[in-house]
């Protein structure tokens, strides 16, 4: 099973001034967690970021099914179905847990499926659907990053980005959520994880990717990764 | 996605009964306080029309002076240089605001303002308008446009008398009313929501943000429009210092924040204890302390920053829904 699925090659982004990202190529397969990790401002957001469209690239290209996604507008990458959980949890924090979600599947194609995605999402979170009358400002950090998840799950994504799902959170949140997505992987469901947690992604992870100064240092399975001293060198950027 | 309670709110007593006492008012004011009325009222449409992009959407316009301007200067130009029938203006113009809003967006998309950057350029695009407006001949210049006399003729935009115009303006401020319910129960409003709450999340789960503010930059500026072009011909005389002026945007803007934004019922509030607290003290102190009303929102303001940001309207619920509580507790007890 090695369909292609995104195929980001030689991307050069950056926000004024020196590139954040110089020439990186990565590819994700369908059906694989591929786990992007490095250190603070290696560059892993920023790479999903112009994934999603947020940023536009100065060079390279991004594909998506073949198709090239390079120039597209964010609404538009949603509707093809890559759906990014953004850094830091955030939520619609005036509006009800359930609003958050419904807000989630309003694009055309995942109007449809709307009731059945919900249903999804309380099973695979059933404290959504305890709170789900709540405003998601009072939630707790960890149920925010569920509801997040929750949220992008909504659009009925293909390939789904999360931006560091476990920071700030308690250990425990960190692995009832690491358990989620473990769990939509093995459903079939192609992620890409930004993250710093090491050990935590590698465990789940099919490959990993690691990030340094806006460089690939290493790729590979998760398991040669994270028996290969040069994953941690890079990590502590020596 | 018109939710339930949208129709439920048409149906409410609380909106109906309301309405029919106040459209029973020309019966019982005399002609100052019925003028007063009149005034409220095109204030609860400013501030209502202006909630939709100041409040649901978080952003805050000092440009509706320009639309407002639109509706009373280019609609009476219309009329009085052209001889267009004042409905048909009063369209043209609304649409024109309409087109300047949508620009506004555009602008905003294409450049990312954040929102003290909106804020300035939109201050901007007011100041602009009222150049326009003092330097043109056309448009009336610095003295303004009289109107021709009301003859009482509603095919050409006339409402008669003060109750005429009165009910005019109570069915206007009901429209501007039933639109923001409308907005708030339906897609478009969740989008806002988002779009205020946290405009990257609502970017990244697919929410297009220009057209979400483009259209509600077009709503709330034609509504304001179409209230300039009933302020034009009430008051039978279009005077730029009043209706093209940013000051005009400011009072809005003062009021709608006072009353509390997002929802409707604190602008509408607002505007209707705000506006003839304003008018009587005018009419009573006008001649000794002329500006006596913008001290009251000087002061209303500074309080309401400080004790309740969110407004006073949703202040109140809060206090009274506390009080219920504590009263059903101490039955219990």
């Amino acid at each position: 099973m090695s369909t292609e699925m995104l195929e980001v090659s030689g991307l050069t982004a950056g926000y004024a001034g020196p590139a954040v990202l110089q020439d990186v190529s990565l590819d994700v397969n369908a059906g694989e967690l591929v786990g992007l990790l490095g250190a603070n401002n290696a560059g892993k957001s920023t790479l999903i970021n112009c994934v999603s469209g947020l940023i536009a690239p100065r060079a390279g290209r991004i594909r998506f099914l073949g198709e090239d996604i390079t120039r597209l507008k964010p609404d538009q990458i949603v509707a093809r179905g890559i759906v990014q959980v953004p850094e830091g949890r955030q939520v619609f924090p005036r509006m009800s847990v359930l609003d958050n979600l419904l807000l989630g599947g309003t694009l055309p194609a995942a109007r449809a499926d709307r009731v059945r995605r919900l249903e999804q999402v309380y099973a695979l979170f059933p404290r959504m659907q305890e709170r789900s009358a709540q405003y998601a400002g009072t939630l707790s950090g960890g149920e925010q990053q569920m509801l997040a998840i929750g949220r992008a799950m909504m659009a009925g994504p293909k390939l789904l980005m999360l931006d560091e799902p476990s920071l700030g959170l308690s250990p425990l949140f960190v692995q009832s959520i690491f358990r989620a997505l473990r769990g939509l992987n093995a459903e079939g469901l192609t992620m890409l994880l930004v993250e710093q947690n090491l050990t935590l992604t590698l465990s789940c992870a099919t490959r990993g990717v690691v990030l340094e100064r806006g460089q690939v240092a290493i790729a590979g399975d998760a398991a040669a990764l994270a028996a290969d001293p040069r994953t941690r060198q890079a990590y502590l950027g020596l | 996605m018109m939710r339930p309670d949208f129709f439920q709110f048409l149906r409410s007593p609380l909106l109906w009964v309301p309405v029919i006492l106040a459209a029973l008012l020309p019966y019982g004011l005399s002609s100052y306080h019925l003028a007063i009325g009149t005034l409220a009222l095109l204030y609860v449409s400013l501030a209502l029309s202006w909630n939709i992009v100041g409040g649901m959407a978080g952003q805050i316009s000092l440009t509706h002076s320009v639309f407002v301007g639109c509706g009373a200067i280019f609609a009476s130009s219309l009329l009085v240089r052209l001889g267009v029938n004042l409905w048909i203006a009063m369209a043209i113009a609304a649409a024109v605001s309409a087109a300047i809003g949508v620009f506004i967006a555009l602008v905003d998309s294409r450049f990312r303002l954040g929102h003290l950057s909106f804020a300035l350029v939109t201050l901007a695009f007011a100041e602009i308008g009222e150049l326009v407006v003092s330097g043109s001949e056309w448009l009336g210049g610095a003295s303004g446009i009289d109107l021709p006399k009301d003859r009482g003729q509603f095919w050409q935009f006339q409402f008669g008398g003060g109750s005429g115009y009165f009910w005019a303006a109570l069915v206007l401020a009901l429209i501007c009313l039933v639109v923001s319910q409308a907005i708030l129960s339906s897609r478009l409003g969740y989008f806002l929501r988002a779009v205020r709450d946290n405009e990257d999340a609502a970017q990244a789960i697919g929410i297009r943000l220009f057209r979400a503010k483009a259209m509600a930059m077009a709503i709330s500026a034609a509504l304001s429009s179409v209230a300039g072009t009933l302020y034009a011909r009430y008051s039978n005389f279009v005077d730029p210092s009043l209706l093209a002026s940013p000051n005009l945007t400011i009072e809005i803007v003062l009021v709608a924040t006072i009353g509390g934004l997002g929802t409707p019922l604190g602008p509408l509030l607002a505007a209707l204890v705000l506006i003839p607290c304003g008018e009587l003290l005018r009419g009573r102190f006008g001649g000794s302390l002329p500006g006596l009303h913008f001290f009251l929102y000087g002061v209303l303001i500074i309080i309401v920053v400080l004790t309740s940001p969110e407004g006073m309207v949703p202040r109140l619920f809060g206090l009274w829904k506390r009080f219920v509580a504590g009263r059903a507790r101490s039955r219990d007890v």
